[in-house]
């Protein structure tokens, strides 16, 4: 009876004491932060000189020049420090086990999702359970676009994801997030090498069209009695609510992307585009975005070194002359990210490939733009992140520099206003 | 654009018709001084820069180099006060001048008598690449697919023919640690079978001499020029170019110096931040990883240069084009001072020490009186990617010209 007594009283005591712990942690959480004094870049407006960004419940509340500082908030001093928005690496691989990039044995694929592959907790087995690619954090990366991989005519379907998150769900910032589809020689050598169709690029464009025109039908029949999961996906295409990202760097791969466009009427990202100079007035007019690879390095992606008629030598001055021709340009790594199984550079490396593009006549602020707000815009996410406003995810760098120096570094990264990269 | 194009006609009836005549007229402008301005000039001698300071070059050649020179009435006066000069770069291991396919006689695996300069294309689009990314000078050789691939050649990137062009014809033999191959498979394998070369150039060298010794009466001994090749590096005549990436086949190469006393420079030198001290008992110079392509390599090969220079390592950069293209040498130098290099000393390890390493020092490398004119002037901080090289120099010609080129 007594040791009842005992336990109720102990138990009551307990849990005082942790509703006491729980209400000053989630005060805590709540607890707003100010990062004041340093150069805002806030891409959307003019450059703020000794800056304040408030940050409430992973939100930006306000940023400015003068603005007042709630009473408890955290201040973080920026003084001397560089402040601008979450970079996008709007193409990778990332976080993806090679093995589970392509379903090679089935060319066209629109059913299969690549959030499903996605593996963002470290290496198998071992580390701490954080949900965090702090590879890429370390340059700043706070959002990528994962995609299925290139060696099939159509993956499937990518997603947009942050690079750190409390939980899974919260990383993901929209899945399916486009079709994913690739041109190009990659997919013809493989069959070839497995005696399986499509080997030639015709008989790709033809198998892509036939999988659109059943699409349509499907799309016709009212009340259809069978769902079929890959028509489903193909008519988020067709009924614009998703783009389709189409791998095309050779001329004529950017030109049966247009085309295909055209003909089906969806909206159109070009990745790679390495050609696009070819097409360069006909982009422009229909508004089709082009996600670059890196710009610095003639491999880019796969698993041998690509067809060099198809990733032509190193074009530093590609970015410069498509956003004089007015097309919106975001960068992409197109690398996977499995520690030595990285192939290609990883989207850590972003802003020193933006900065070789300053060099060849893109505008600095265009491309700090363009690694940022243009690439959301293309992902059609900005209206979450790409830019230091009110109201959008306080996904926040602090850099001790001039972004487009090689001697700067990313020294903080906070994404939904939590901090989730300090540099050792 | 009338009279331009017949001018430009003109110019290439001479250049392909008569290049002589064009040779002759390039030297004759080549004797006049120029003076050089500009707004900084690092030498890559030993910390020396001069803010505008003074460039004066004469038939290729400097004359002076510093801040208060007298310039000659009659000079022509260069004016870059808005840029920084630095020397012509020089990347001490480069595949470029031929096809790729060229460059490896795998499966054959000992090939060291191959030689790179045999091959060699005049065609310029071979090296555009790497004069306009400011690379003067290069270090040219055969693939690592073999054990030993044969040798390269120490070569400016312009001028006349290939062998006007060449500064020192033996440039190093290489070899390639680490077991990759269906045979010598393992690391141990690749080791023990380059000991017995060394053994059998021994032999070789032995047998020459003697031959040489008895006034050549007897037979001469059969000739073997891959074990030729081996006893050259054996005598100083030439040295040693060692692919290797892992700190134990560093170890391994180290040994083999130990053994058979030769000239060493190790090549890519992934792991050699491991085994510092082993490296620079020795005398032995690295040529480390090209930064600038960013691919796989970690956080603790990035700061190679750093390690190497505590310990006193001679220590170069390479672009080992195709891997970084040639023109991004100073990008290579650019991430050494991300990574904790002076930008002295990364700038040394992409002008003076890789020259040192060439052993053509005596001609490049640096700017100081009686070294070829070779430089290159850039519209910002050298090192940074978004400066633009505007013009670049080789024998005090203008080889590259940005706003002419107009890329």
């Amino acid at each position: 009876m007594i040791n009842t007594q005992i336990f109720k009283h102990q138990l009551i005591h307990l849990m005082r004491v942790s509703f006491l712990l729980f209400f000053t942690f989630s005060t805590l959480f709540a607890q707003s932060i100010a990062i004041k004094g340093g150069r805002i870049i806030t891409i959307t407006g003019p450059v703020i000189e000794k800056g304040t960004i408030i940050i409430d419940g992973g939100i930006i509340k306000d940023v400015g020049l003068n603005i007042n500082i709630p009473h408890d908030a955290k201040i973080i001093n920026a003084s001397g420090k560089v402040i601008m928005p979450g970079l996008i690496d709007a193409m990778t691989y990332y976080g993806i086990d090679p093995k589970d990039l392509n379903e090679s044995i089935k060319t066209i694929s629109p059913e299969l999702r690549i959030i499903e592959a996605y593996y963002p907790f470290g290496k198998f087995g071992d580390g701490t359970g954080e949900i965090k690619a702090n590879d890429l954090l370390s340059g700043g990366i706070t959002t990528i676009y994962i995609a299925p991989g290139d060696a099939t005519i159509l993956g499937g379907q990518g997603a947009i994801v942050k690079t750190a998150a409390s939980t899974f769900d919260k990383m993901v910032v929209r899945a399916p997030a486009a079709i994913d589809i690739t041109l190009g020689s990659k997919p013809g050598k493989l069959n070839r090498k497995e005696n399986r169709t499509p080997v030639t690029k015709m008989a790709a464009v033809s198998q892509l069209r036939d999988t659109f025109i059943k699409a349509q039908e499907y799309q016709n029949i009212k009340d259809n009695p069978v769902r079929d999961l890959s028509m489903e996906a193909m008519n988020l295409l067709l009924e614009r609510k998703i783009p389709a990202r189409i791998q095309a760097n050779g001329p004529g791969d950017i030109r049966t992307a247009m085309n295909l466009a055209d003909e089906f009427n969806f909206d159109l990202i070009i990745d790679g585009g390495a050609s696009s100079d070819t097409y360069i007035d006909e982009l422009a007019d229909k508004s089709i975005s082009i996600v670059l690879g890196p710009v610095s390095h003639p491999y880019i992606s796969g698993e041998e070194i690509p067809d060099l008629s198809e990733y032509p030598t190193v074009d530093e001055g590609l970015a410069g002359r498509l956003h004089k021709a007015g097309i919106k340009v975001a960068f992409g790594s197109f690398s996977y990210g499995l520690g030595s199984l990285a192939k290609g550079i990883t989207g850590k490396w972003l802003l020193i490939d933006a900065a070789i593009t300053t060099g060849y006549g893109m505008p600095e602020d265009a491309v700090l733009r363009s690694i940022t707000l243009s690439a959301a815009e293309i992902l059609d996410v900005d209206d979450r992140v790409g830019s230091l406003e009110v109201g959008k995810d306080a996904d926040i760098i602090i850099l001790d520099g001039d972004p487009l120096s090689i001697k700067t570094w990313v020294e903080r990264v906070y994404i939904s206003g939590k901090l989730v990269y300090t540099k050792k | 654009m009338g009279p331009f194009l017949f001018l430009k006609n003109i110019m290439k009836n001479i250049i392909h018709k008569n290049s002589i005549i064009l040779f002759i007229l390039l030297s004759f402008i080549n004797s006049q001084t120029i003076a050089i301005k500009a707004g900084k000039i690092y030498t890559a001698e030993k910390e020396r820069a001069y803010n505008n300071g003074i460039l004066l070059i004469k038939n290729g050649k400097i004359v002076a180099v510093g801040k208060n020179i007298r310039i000659p009435n009659k000079a022509k006066i260069l004016d870059y006060s808005n840029y920084e000069i630095v020397p012509g770069f020089i990347d001490n291991h480069s595949h470029i001048g031929t096809p790729p396919e060229d460059l490896n006689e795998f499966p054959v695996v000992f090939g060291p008598q191959h030689k790179i300069i045999d091959i060699l294309s005049p065609d310029k689009t071979y090296w555009e690449k790497a004069y306009k990314g400011g690379v003067t000078t290069v270090v040219t050789g055969p693939g690592s697919g073999e054990v030993s691939s044969g040798q390269a050649v120490v070569i400016k990137t312009w001028g006349g023919r290939i062998e006007e062009r060449v500064l020192l014809e033996k440039g190093g033999v290489k070899i390639a640690m680490g077991g990759k191959r269906s045979s010598p498979k393992t690391s141990m394998a690749v080791t023990s079978f380059l000991r017995e070369k060394f053994i059998k150039a021994k032999e070789y060298e032995k047998r020459i001499i003697e031959w040489e010794k008895g006034k050549k009466d007897s037979p001469a001994p059969e000739k073997d020029l891959a074990l030729e090749a081996f006893a050259e590096v054996l005598s100083g005549k030439d040295r040693i170019r060692s692919h290797v990436h892992s700190a134990h086949d560093i170890l391994s190469i180290l040994r083999l110096k130990d053994e058979f006393n030769f000239d060493l420079t190790l090549h890519h030198s992934t792991e050699a931040y491991k085994v510092p001290e082993e490296i620079a008992k020795r005398n032995v110079k690295v040529v480390g990883m090209p930064l600038f392509s960013r691919i796989g390599i970690s956080d603790s090969v990035m700061y190679t240069g750093k390690i190497m220079n505590e310990h006193g390592i001679l220590f170069a950069f390479h672009t080992d084009d195709p891997v970084v293209s040639s023109k991004w040498q100073r990008g290579n130098a650019g991430m050494g001072i991300r990574y904790g290099m002076t930008e002295q000393a990364a700038l040394e390890a992409i002008t003076i020490n890789p020259a040192i390493i060439a052993n053509v020092s005596d001609r490049v490398g640096s700017l100081k009186k009686g070294k070829d004119a070779d430089f290159v002037v850039i519209d910002g901080r050298w090192y940074e990617p978004k400066s633009r090289i505007e013009k670049v120099y080789i024998n005090g010609m203008e080889v590259y010209n940005r706003e002419r080129t107009k890329n």
